[in-house]
């Protein structure tokens, strides 16, 4: 049985909501998504009005053709693995729980969130708050892997629980309100780590910090071995941040404080 | 009484009659500004949910600041009256706050309530450059740590801190579109920790009264903070989808209803799509089809937002000839749903 496919027909008249799109697969199988509501205005537009369908194993899902108005791409997502050639809007992934979400192109605010498990890949840019909580939600990403290609907006992993994010860049106010979770990026812009609880920074370079951390010294970390194996099949060429002594700085200290940025000894 | 299409004067009739087409035809209109008494809010609602638009307001990204923070630790908070009866101690976080009415008020009165009745007020300041929100943040960060004994600041915001631990009944004053949503999640986490052993509350200087009234006509119209929308034919709250300037400035939204009794100018955004303007003061010139309507609380009796008790309050007015801009919008309804053929 070939790939289910969904083929785009045209650049979206509104956004789309996608969010069901996966439990309806579950649910119902691929027959009966053709009729899926996805419409986010009056007019109550189906899966169908706006995507061509075809192919049946919903275990391997291509989109074929995004845009930034698609929003919830892979949202509730548990197996297999979910391609989309192109942009994507907010939530990506969104509550996911475990398989493989791959965007060939950016996504737009809230990547990950909520998603406690699995690999979502962004081969482009990702919005603000990639990994991090929008209005609302407990917590950001919670226990699931984000990998962003290309550059992250600004409060990436912003109270996020768990898993691990990884960036080449990402901009300011990295790591703000972290309950727990890793984040490791190339570089992060100013204030990374503001209001962070626990959890753990690693960044090869960084922007101004606030006072809030101090330095603990330099350590050879067993969890930073284990991560470096993590990082060679992630993202090869940030693994050797994960090498050798890091110097370690903990806060955000106006908090709790149980947190820790790290970086590569100079 | 004063109307206009196209910007030349019309009957009050044919600029609803044209403000109802014009909305009717939108796909995904919005309904914004959302700057009135109590019944013209309401009256906005209804007409976003027979149109099926989304519902913004003026002021709305300080409010979210305010509720970003809300949601996710929660508020230590009072009232400017409380302030003004009780506060030993006033701290003014960033320079909006040090130059706000509510400030000025407070060097120039003593406390008349409660444990600190009739001492000196002690006014004091967390000051940053204007619009260096980083600044502004970690200076805050830096406090909160030094109050908690685990860092060791400066010596002015080691004194602040000496200060803050002394107070009896102390406010902490902040201007949300100043402080933004992690500096006041960081000032309410402050505020938590000293009134572990005194009572410290922090205060948001609500720039935008309209988005306070909205906002709590929103929760009881349909149990959310406004950004909703009403496209799936049920209110559905998303803020970042459904923020008015994203969706003119993204081509989502195809036309407007901007709501504005106070006096105000339209948003840059207005003139990227087709608008109709409710206007307290107006020109004619400034949308497609403008309707004047009384200004509550002056021209009209109404229900506003108190800034200083933080409630509803009826307010009267004086009469005048343009009609409330409920009556307006209701009318706009009617226009709407014949154009529709629904059940008016």
């Amino acid at each position: 049985m070939s790939a289910l496919t969904l083929r785009l027909r045209e650049e979206p008249p509104e956004r789309l909501d996608l969010s069901g799109l996966c439990a309806a697969l579950r649910r119902d199988g691929p027959l009966s998504i053709e009729k899926l509501p996805v419409g986010t205005s009056r007019m109550g537009l189906v899966l169908a009005d706006c995507f061509a369908v075809s192919g049946g194993d919903a275990s391997d899902l291509r989109i074929e053709g995004g845009s930034p108005r698609l929003d919830g791409v892979g949202a509730g997502f548990s197996e297999g693995t979910v391609t989309v050639e192109g942009p994507v809007g907010q939530r990506l992934g969104a509550g996911m729980s475990g398989g493989t979400l791959r965007v060939r192109g950016s996504a737009g605010p809230f990547s990950g969130v909520g998603a406690t498990g699995g690999l979502i890949e962004i081969h482009g840019d990702a919005g603000e708050r990639a990994g991090g909580a929008p209005y609302g939600a407990p917590v950001g990403l919670n226990g699931a892997t984000l990998v962003v290609r290309g550059r992250a907006g600004t409060r990436l992993g912003d109270r996020m629980r768990r898993g691990l994010i990884v960036t080449d860049t990402a901009e300011d106010h990295a790591g703000t309100r972290m309950i727990g979770g890793t984040i490791v990026a190339g570089t992060v812009g100013a204030a990374p780590g503001y209001a962070m609880r626990r959890g753990t920074l690693l960044v090869g370079g960084h922007g101004p910090l606030i006072s809030g951390f101090v330095p603990t010294g330099t350590h050879r970390l067993v969890f930073a071995r284990l991560l470096h194996g993590i990082l060679r099949r992630l993202a090869p060429d940030l693994a050797g941040l994960a090498e050798g002594d890091l110097e370690r700085r903990a806060g955000d200290l106006a908090t709790l404080g149980k947190g820790e940025l790290l970086t590569p000894r100079r | 009484m004063a109307a206009w299409i196209a910007g030349a004067d019309a009957s009050l009739d044919d600029a609803v009659a044209a403000a109802a087409a014009l909305l009717a035809a939108a796909r995904s209109a919005v309904v914004a500004g959302l700057s009135a008494d109590v019944a013209g809010v309401q009256a906005a609602y209804r007409l976003a949910e027979t149109l099926g638009a989304s519902v913004d307001t003026v002021g709305s990204d300080a409010l979210y600041a305010d509720l970003g923070a809300l949601a996710a630790g929660g508020a230590v908070t009072t009232t400017p009256r409380e302030t003004i009866a009780r506060a030993d101690a006033v701290l003014a976080v960033g320079a909006r706050a040090a130059a706000s009415d509510l400030w000025a008020e407070a060097a120039a009165t003593r406390p008349s309530l409660g444990m600190a009745a009739g001492a000196e007020r002690r006014m004091l300041a967390l000051p940053a450059e204007p619009g260096d929100r980083l600044s502004l943040e970690g200076r805050l960060g830096e406090l909160r740590g030094a109050l908690a004994g685990r860092l060791r600041p400066d010596a002015a915001v080691a004194n602040l801190a000496n200060e803050l631990r002394e107070v009896r009944f102390g406010v902490a004053l902040y201007d949300p579109g100043e402080l933004g949503e992690l500096g006041i999640g960081m000032l309410h986490g402050l505020a938590a920790d000293l009134c572990a052993t005194t009572r410290f509350f922090a205060l948001s200087l609500a720039d935008a009264p309209e988005a306070r009234l909205s906002a709590q006509v929103s929760a009881w119209q349909t149990g959310m903070p406004p950004r909703l929308g009403f496209g799936r034919g049920r209110p559905e709250h998303d803020a970042w989808r459904l923020d008015a300037a994203r969706q003119v400035t993204s081509g989502e939204a195809d036309a407007a209803l901007w709501l504005a009794c106070a006096p105000s100018t339209l948003p840059p955004w207005a003139s990227d799509l087709p608008v109709v303007a409710v206007l307290g003061q107006a020109s004619g010139a400034e949308a497609e089809v403008v309707i004047e309507a009384a200004v509550p609380g002056i021209d009209s009796d109404g229900v506003l937002y108190d800034t200083g008790t933080g409630q509803l309050a009826f307010r009267a007015g004086a009469g005048g000839t343009a009609p409330p801009a409920a009556a307006v919008i209701g009318a706009i309804i009617e226009g709407v749903a014949r154009h529709r053929g629904l059940p008016c």
